[in-house]
């Protein structure tokens, strides 16, 4: 089996980074009038 | 206001069980046998692509349904799912990248679905632009359903051209990253990534409606 | 029904006979053809690169600029003095707007390419002739398509800000179908493989060009309308 872990576990890290983010903004977003 | 505050619930609920999800997926599914750990990145994947090209569907009908009735709530509807779906497009545009590359020896092909999202997120980002650029409300509605709907139009032109394409010039690449078949724990996980991706849908574009709605009461019109 | 063409093609000759009468577009137009295709050819190892290669990718892309410096000026002419109000008034329809503005950017672009293709079969030395037919037949359809396409965004993205900018931008993922599908079409046609090859493509964009000429005239109303 090829060794490839560092790629899924950048791509994890990605994906949650952006649904994250997203959230984020969209808190960021109310706070400001 | 209470819209915001049950959409916020929705997404941190989603990102919880994004969480799990990733526990299931990483450590309770099998791993794939040819192509290794990566394929892994098939759970994040594939449920953010139907994601992109629903939404892009979804704007696509809410823009005809505007076009008819006039109702600001649809306008507003398509403004919210478009920008959460070039969220998901995103997601589908950096992990096709980072799985092709081990499997494929690649970072970009024109795969099928790559171009397909490729195109969604060009789409998308045309329609927020446009949306950017007009000011007036009434008018920007229209403009935007009308961009909506051509959008959502070209849809089956692309899937139609690329899979015409690739029976013309085969892949180079033994490996697809979809199986149409799949065992069963792997379908599980996909299903349940799939529901959480849905249930993350919902919580952002209620967000994103809400704070449309928010925006608009607080500007008195002109 | 009748009326619809007749003042539709009224609209087309006005626009056509304001532009042939100044004639910057055109000849911008068929200046940056030469350009193209003088750079391309002169940038090439001809030992390393064929020019059937190079050829079809080269050719659309100047048939392409050409199509976009028309739809910039498409409605360009209807903002100075407001004159979208007035035709807005006059008692044509507006799907005769939308055709009368289709057929005057059609005959702008196609103009452009009669200059352009057989300079382009000079250039790089490809035989044009033998397929022309079915040459015409993948310009004409794939032209349609992005102008079909291009007159209407055109509408909306002349009023806002950034226009020049906005309309390519909104443009490209319609334009990027029919013109990989031109491409490759000409390609086949260029390499001399059977016409069955191409049915194909023919096929597509002819579907596209069906969707989208509706589509747009139908809603062109919508990017006029109060």
């Amino acid at each position: 089996m090829p060794e490839n872990t560092a790629y899924m576990v950048t791509a994890y890290i990605v994906t949650a980074a952006i649904l994250v983010g997203y959230a984020v903004l969209l808190y960021r977003r109310t706070l400001k009038p | 206001m209470r819209l915001l505050k049950t959409g916020r619930w929705i997404a941190i609920v989603g990102l919880a069980l994004l969480a799990a999800v990733y526990v299931r997926a990483i450590a309770f599914t099998p791993v794939e046998r040819m192509q290794g750990v990566a394929q892994k990145i098939f759970y994040l994947h594939v449920p953010a692509a139907i994601w992109t090209e629903t939404g892009m569907i979804l704007v696509g009908v809410a823009s005809i349904f505007y076009l008819f009735l006039k109702d600001p709530r649809l306008d507003r509807f398509a403004e919210a799912t478009a920008e959460v779906g070039m969220m998901f497009g995103t997601i589908v545009l950096t992990t096709g990248p980072i799985w092709g590359k081990p499997i494929w020896g690649t970072w970009w092909t024109w795969d099928a679905r790559l171009t397909l999202t490729l195109l969604l997120f060009l789409m998308y980002v045309g329609y927020l632009l446009l949306r950017g650029a007009v000011t007036e409300p009434g008018l920007r509605a229209r403009y935007a359903a009308v961009l909506g709907i051509s959008g959502m139009c070209l849809v089956p032109f692309v899937h139609l051209s690329v899979y015409m394409f690739r029976t013309l010039h085969p892949q180079p690449i033994v490996l697809k990253p979809s199986a149409p078949s799949l065992p069963g724990a792997m379908l599980a996980t996909l299903a349940f990534s799939f529901l959480v991706f849905t249930v993350l849908y919902v919580g952002f574009v209620t967000q994103r409606y809400a704070l449309s709605l928010l925006r608009e009461q607080a500007e008195p019109h002109a | 029904m009748a009326d619809v063409w007749h003042h539709a093609w009224l609209l087309a000759r006005k626009d056509l006979l304001v532009e042939f009468r100044s004639r910057t577009a055109i000849v911008s137009a068929v200046v940056f053809t030469i350009l193209v295709l003088l750079v391309f050819n002169f940038g090439r190892d001809p030992t390393a690169v064929a020019a059937v290669d190079l050829a079809p990718s080269i050719l659309w892309v100047t048939f392409t600029f050409a199509a976009m410096l028309a739809l910039n000026r498409a409605f360009q002419l209807e903002l100075e003095n407001q004159a979208l109000d007035g035709l807005l008034l006059a008692p044509v329809s507006r799907s005769s707007i939308y055709l009368g503005k289709l057929i005057a950017n059609l005959v702008f672009v196609a103009t452009v390419e009669a200059v352009g293709l057989p300079l382009f079969a000079l250039f790089f030395n490809v035989s044009v002739v033998p397929v022309l037919g079915p040459l015409l037949v993948v310009i004409a359809l794939a032209t349609i398509g992005f102008v079909a396409v291009g007159t209407l965004f055109s509408a909306m993205t002349g009023r806002t800000r950034f226009a020049e900018l906005l309309l390519p931008v909104l443009l490209l993922p319609f334009m990027l179908p029919p013109l990989i599908w031109a491409v490759l079409a000409t390609a086949a046609l260029l390499a001399g493989r059977p016409l069955s090859e191409t049915a194909g493509w023919l096929r597509l964009l002819a579907a596209f060009d069906l969707v989208f000429v509706t589509l747009a005239f139908l809603l062109f109303p919508a990017t006029v309308n109060e």
